[in-house]
């Protein structure tokens, strides 16, 4: 994100839509997940028949093209699934925890310390193993996040304004100093303009497990703070009257988001826009709930990154567009719209 | 004039210089802030003339300045190293003012001329032309301000909505600028490494190469668009305030509104014409001045005194100090962000 | 509220000065104008000199330069002819590693004058001394610090899209090495009457497709290689491979994901890079490993080829692959 607003809007005079009709919403989301899933399947840049992707799944053989099913496309879809879901909720998570509807993990410095490590990896230290970057890139994001949240806080605890400057501070140098370590070397420059695309295509499975631990355990402390986040809407004051403890819940929310976002990452390259956009949709159908955001944006986030994954493979065959490029050419518009609306300041 | 000079004292130290009928109140600590950045300004100006990889002394130096010697010595110092310090101060200067102005309008500590989605709609033109049409540097030019100026109309436009309200438009900045980043990713991807690079050394902000036509061209554009930058200050203080307290002191606050907005856009868009989008300085200058002057506000001519440092002192470490060569603007981005991460720093702990 | 007042006289106040400094440096530029003139060209001397065209114009260089300088894409080719520049701009990693030794002991001999064209250091430049400059970079580039590389010494510039042979040629004579590159030629096109006189019969009638990846391709995505030295088999062996339509973007623009690697069966032959001991090359082997890349007929039946690429820009590293290609069509069963 090229910038992003410190305003805290208040939440406005919005209709909120009673418990059945959110449930039913959910499982609407979950319909479309599916379908999405299976969609992601069965369309890909080359042509390849409803049947025999049935038969791949379920009678397999040595064929060619169910090579290409079992191969590519499943762990493919697979990846999007997880990487979705993080990106979803570390969005929920960061847009509750510095009560800013504009915030997205990379104002954390999340993509910008994966992108330095990786470029470190590639410039100085000479790997030339797209997947050898994930580690980097992970190690980055957690280091940088943590850095971020240390730069960003007082001895009273974060203050979320804080926090977000130090993210672009850091993020900013950073930057610089991936820029000028990829102009003064050619090999850098090269594999990081495919890596800073962000894209799902040709990562194993094996790359994606030893990461799915983390986002467990980051999925699980997402919703135990869910309510003590809710609180945190209204403001330090009123949290604190309601008996919520703000530097654990600041803290917990943060190791999770790190987690999520810097997974995410790691295993797709920086992907932007789902963690900003998504929590925005959820928060406009359910209303201030973190719960509902948080299971809302679960669900929609891997959607949105499975129609742009489906839509970069078909606009250019026989090539494709990384996911990452797509994500904002199906957003965009959907925030401008949005925005446009006649409640906008209610974002 | 004198109308608007607020009766109350809010206790700081006030210099107050009169010449006949008109008095101009100064607060001593900006006043001394301004004085040593122009001081700090010069110097560093001085020793960008004085050091290069082309070995001379001072005395050369000085009698190429003063047009005693030929040859490439002459070169050097004139044409190339002169030219390349007027610049990064007059460019500095620019960006500076060009941020306040952007902060002060929005009221947003993190807002420049970016965020109506100049600078990456800058970048894409600047792409397409080198990448797709295979274009000259003039063309180039134009292709960025083309993009640039297009962007930032269609933000506006999207933005508009019985009026332009400052969060509608950084909402509808951030979605533009994200597309474009995305559309710039892309062109990068589909581009040879050679041509990808020389547009990625543009797009990081460069001023290697300026000569005294991009200067004084330039820095006309620059001295012209300041004048109304100066002018139209006061309705900007009064707007911080809100759009209904401006309105009330009479300020009319749609005009000057797009007003200051073309103000900021000219102003980058003049540097990015001449350098490419140096980055940062036009974000960080303001809070660095605001914080040095300790002032309440966003405030114009520290602004501009800092962004001029800021420019000058990380072209100096780009040239001389990198191991190779590097934009300028790669450097901004480090010196820039780090002293403003200070300064949180520092001022983070003060609050206990 | 009192520093509004201030504020807005100190910009007011800024914007004069500013406006003044202006004139005043406007001036100087003007005078200075006249000044370069006078100086013109310092680097040429009353020496001999011949005329050289180039895309810049026609230049006159010195008969035997001896301080030359090479930017851009003209390194390593000058390099490759025996020349020995005095500075260079600096290469990528992947290339120095194919270089042979004393053509990577040349380039590491010659100062490093900047990592890319439109940013080299002109002032360690010109303290070079430079009696000649070769270029090839982006256009862009040139209109950035053309003029002033031409203040230094004689400079000659190629565009990007340069032909290799005529870039060869015009590098060659510019550079007064034309020696090496009549050699080199010779022995070049010894190399091609050679392998089309061996596997001519091969050659024709047999489909041939060149797949590839980078170091930096992404993850799980490859390419079709035609340009680069497959172009040099499609072009002067006459190999029948895949091409861009007239006025496309070249096929390795475009990133193929794995899923695609099943179209590649409706080629005969498969040539895919390896390294100079003819193992795959790294970022090449995640495409040997898939399932589908097994699956395939030209590699089940052993007419997928791995050939040496060590450079496409001039004659040296072209004959070495001439070489690799020659000793990888020998390996083709005769009949497919």
């Amino acid at each position: 994100m090229t910038a992003l607003a410190l305003r805290q809007d208040g939440q406005g005079t919005e209709t909120v839509p009673g418990p059945r009709r959110r449930l039913l919403g959910l499982v609407v989301a979950l319909v479309v997940l599916v379908v999405l899933l299976v969609l992601s399947v069965m369309i890909g840049s080359t042509a390849i028949a409803p049947s025999v992707v049935w038969d791949a799944l379920f009678r397999s053989s040595a064929d060619i093209d169910q090579f290409a099913i079992r191969d590519f496309r499943l762990p493919r879809t697979i990846v999007g699934l997880v990487v979705g879901v993080a990106l979803g909720l570390s969005g929920a998570l960061i847009q509750a925890l510095t009560r800013n509807p504009l915030a997205d993990p990379g104002v954390l410095g999340v993509h910008a310390g994966a992108s330095f490590a990786v470029t470190v990896a590639v410039g100085v230290l000479g790997v030339r193993d797209a997947q050898g970057y994930m580690w980097f890139a992970f190690a980055g994001a957690l280091i940088v996040t943590l850095l971020v949240l240390a730069l960003g806080s007082t001895r009273q605890g974060s203050s979320p304004v804080f926090m977000v400057l130090a993210g672009v501070c850091v993020g900013a140098v950073l930057g610089g100093a991936r820029e000028a370590l990829q102009l003064t070397s050619p090999d850098a420059f090269d594999a990081m303009r495919y890596w800073n695309a962000g894209s799902i295509v040709g990562r194993p499975l094996e790359v994606v497990w030893p990461v799915l631990p983390f986002f467990a355990v980051a999925l699980i402390l997402a919703f135990a703070v869910s309510g003590p986040l809710n609180a945190l809407a209204l403001g330090d004051e009123l949290a604190v009257a309601q008996g919520v403890r703000l530097v654990r819940t600041r803290v917990l929310a943060v190791i999770a988001l790190t987690l999520l976002a810097g997974g995410a990452t790691a295993i797709a390259g920086p992907i932007g826009f789902v963690g900003l956009m998504v929590p925005h949709v959820a928060r406009w159908i359910v209303g201030p709930h973190q719960r509902w955001i948080f299971a809302y944006s679960v669900l929609l986030a891997p959607s949105l990154l499975l129609v742009s994954d489906i839509l970069g493979r078909i606009v250019m065959r026989p090539g494709e567009i990384p996911v990452g490029v797509v994500t904002a050419f199906v957003g965009a518009p959907v925030l401008v719209a949005l925005v446009r609306r006649k409640k906008a300041s209610g974002l | 004039m004198s109308t608007h000079i607020p009766r109350v004292d809010f206790g700081r130290r006030v210099l107050v210089l009169r010449h006949r009928r008109i008095a101009v109140r100064l607060q001593w600590r900006s006043v001394v802030v301004c004085a040593v950045l122009a001081v700090a300004v010069a110097g560093t100006a001085v020793l960008a003339l004085m050091t290069g990889s082309y070995a001379l002394d001072p005395g050369q130096v000085l009698s190429a300045l003063t047009g005693r010697e030929t040859g490439i010595v002459h070169d050097i110092v004139v044409e190339w190293r002169l030219p390349r310090v007027a610049a990064a101060v007059m460019f500095g200067a620019a960006l500076g003012v060009s941020g306040a102005v952007f902060q002060s309008l929005l009221r947003n500590p993190l807002a420049d001329p970016g965020i109506i989605g100049f600078s990456q709609g800058s970048y894409t033109g600047a792409l397409i032309v080198i990448l797709v049409v295979n274009g000259t540097y003039a063309q180039l030019v134009g292709g960025a301000l083309l993009g640039g100026m297009a962007t930032a109309v269609a933000v506006y436009v999207l933005a508009y909505r019985r009026g332009v309200q400052g969060f509608r438009l950084i909402v509808v900045g951030i979605g533009v600028s994200a597309m474009l980043a995305s559309l710039n990713t892309w062109l990068i991807l589909k581009a040879d490494l050679d041509q990808a690079m020389s547009a990625a050394a543009w797009g990081a902000g460069s001023l290697n190469g300026v000569s005294w036509d991009q200067v004084v061209i330039g820095g006309a554009c620059v001295a012209v668009l300041l004048l109304p930058a100066g002018m139209l200050s006061r309705p900007l203080r009064q707007m911080e305030l809100g759009d209904d307290a401006a309105a009330s002191h009479g300020v009319r606050v749609s005009p000057a509104r797009l007003g200051l907005i073309l103000v900021g856009v000219a102003l980058t868009a003049t540097v990015t014409a001449a350098s490419g989008p140096i980055a940062f300085i036009s974000l960080v200058a303001p809070q660095i001045a605001r914080r040095l002057a300790r002032t309440a506000g966003i405030t114009l001519a520290p602004a501009a005194l800092v962004g001029a440092l800021l420019c000058l002192a990380s072209d100096y470490l780009a040239q001389h100090v990198a191991p190779t060569p590097l934009p300028v603007g790669v450097i901004t981005v480090v010196l820039g962000g780090g002293y403003l991460g200070y300064l949180l720093f520092t001022e983070a702990r003060r609050r206990l | 509220m009192s520093n509004i007042s201030l504020t807005r006289r100190g910009a007011a106040l800024a914007a004069a000065l500013m406006s003044a400094s202006l004139v005043l440096t406007a001036c100087g530029g003007a005078g200075d104008g006249t000044g370069v003139k006078a100086a013109e060209a310092p680097g040429v001397k009353a020496a001999e000199t011949r005329s050289v065209k180039a895309e810049n114009g026609t230049i006159e260089v010195p008969v035997n330069p001896r301080r030359v300088v090479t930017i851009g894409n003209t390194n390593l080719p000058f390099i490759d002819l025996g020349g020995k520049p005095v500075g260079v701009t600096e290469a990528s990693d992947s290339e120095l590693g194919v270089l042979p030794a004393e053509q990577k002991a040349v380039y590491e001999a010659a100062e490093i004058i900047g990592s890319n064209g439109g940013e080299v250091d002109l002032e360690k430049l010109a303290g070079l001394k430079p009696d000649l400059i070769l270029v090839q970079f982006h256009s862009s580039d040139w209109d950035k610090v053309g003029k002033r590389l031409e203040a230094i010494a004689p400079t000659v510039l190629w565009g990007l899209d340069t032909e290799w042979k005529a870039f060869a040629d015009a590098i060659g004579e510019a550079g007064n090495v034309t020696d090496a590159l009549s050699r080199q030629k010779t022995e070049f096109k010894d190399k091609v009457a050679k392998i089309q006189a061996t596997y001519g019969k091969i050659i024709d009638g047999t489909s041939f497709v060149d797949v590839s990846r980078g170091d930096w391709s992404d993850p799980g995505t490859f390419y079709i290689a035609d340009i680069g030295c497959s172009e040099i088999a499609r072009d002067d062996l006459g190999l029948d491979l895949p091409e861009a339509a007239e006025g496309k973007d070249p096929l390795a623009y475009e990133s193929l994901p794995f899923e695609q690697i099943g179209e590649l069966s409706k080629y005969d032959v498969i040539t895919y890079p390896v390294d100079a001991q003819g193992r795959p090359t790294a970022p090449f082997a995640p495409v040997v490993e898939t399932n589908t890349w097994k699956a395939l007929p030209a590699v089940s039946s052993g007419r997928a080829l791995g050939v040496f690429c060590p450079g496409n820009n001039s004659y040296g590293p072209v004959i070495r692959y001439l070489d690799s290609l020659g000793s990888a069509l020998a390996t083709l069963p005769s009949q497919k």
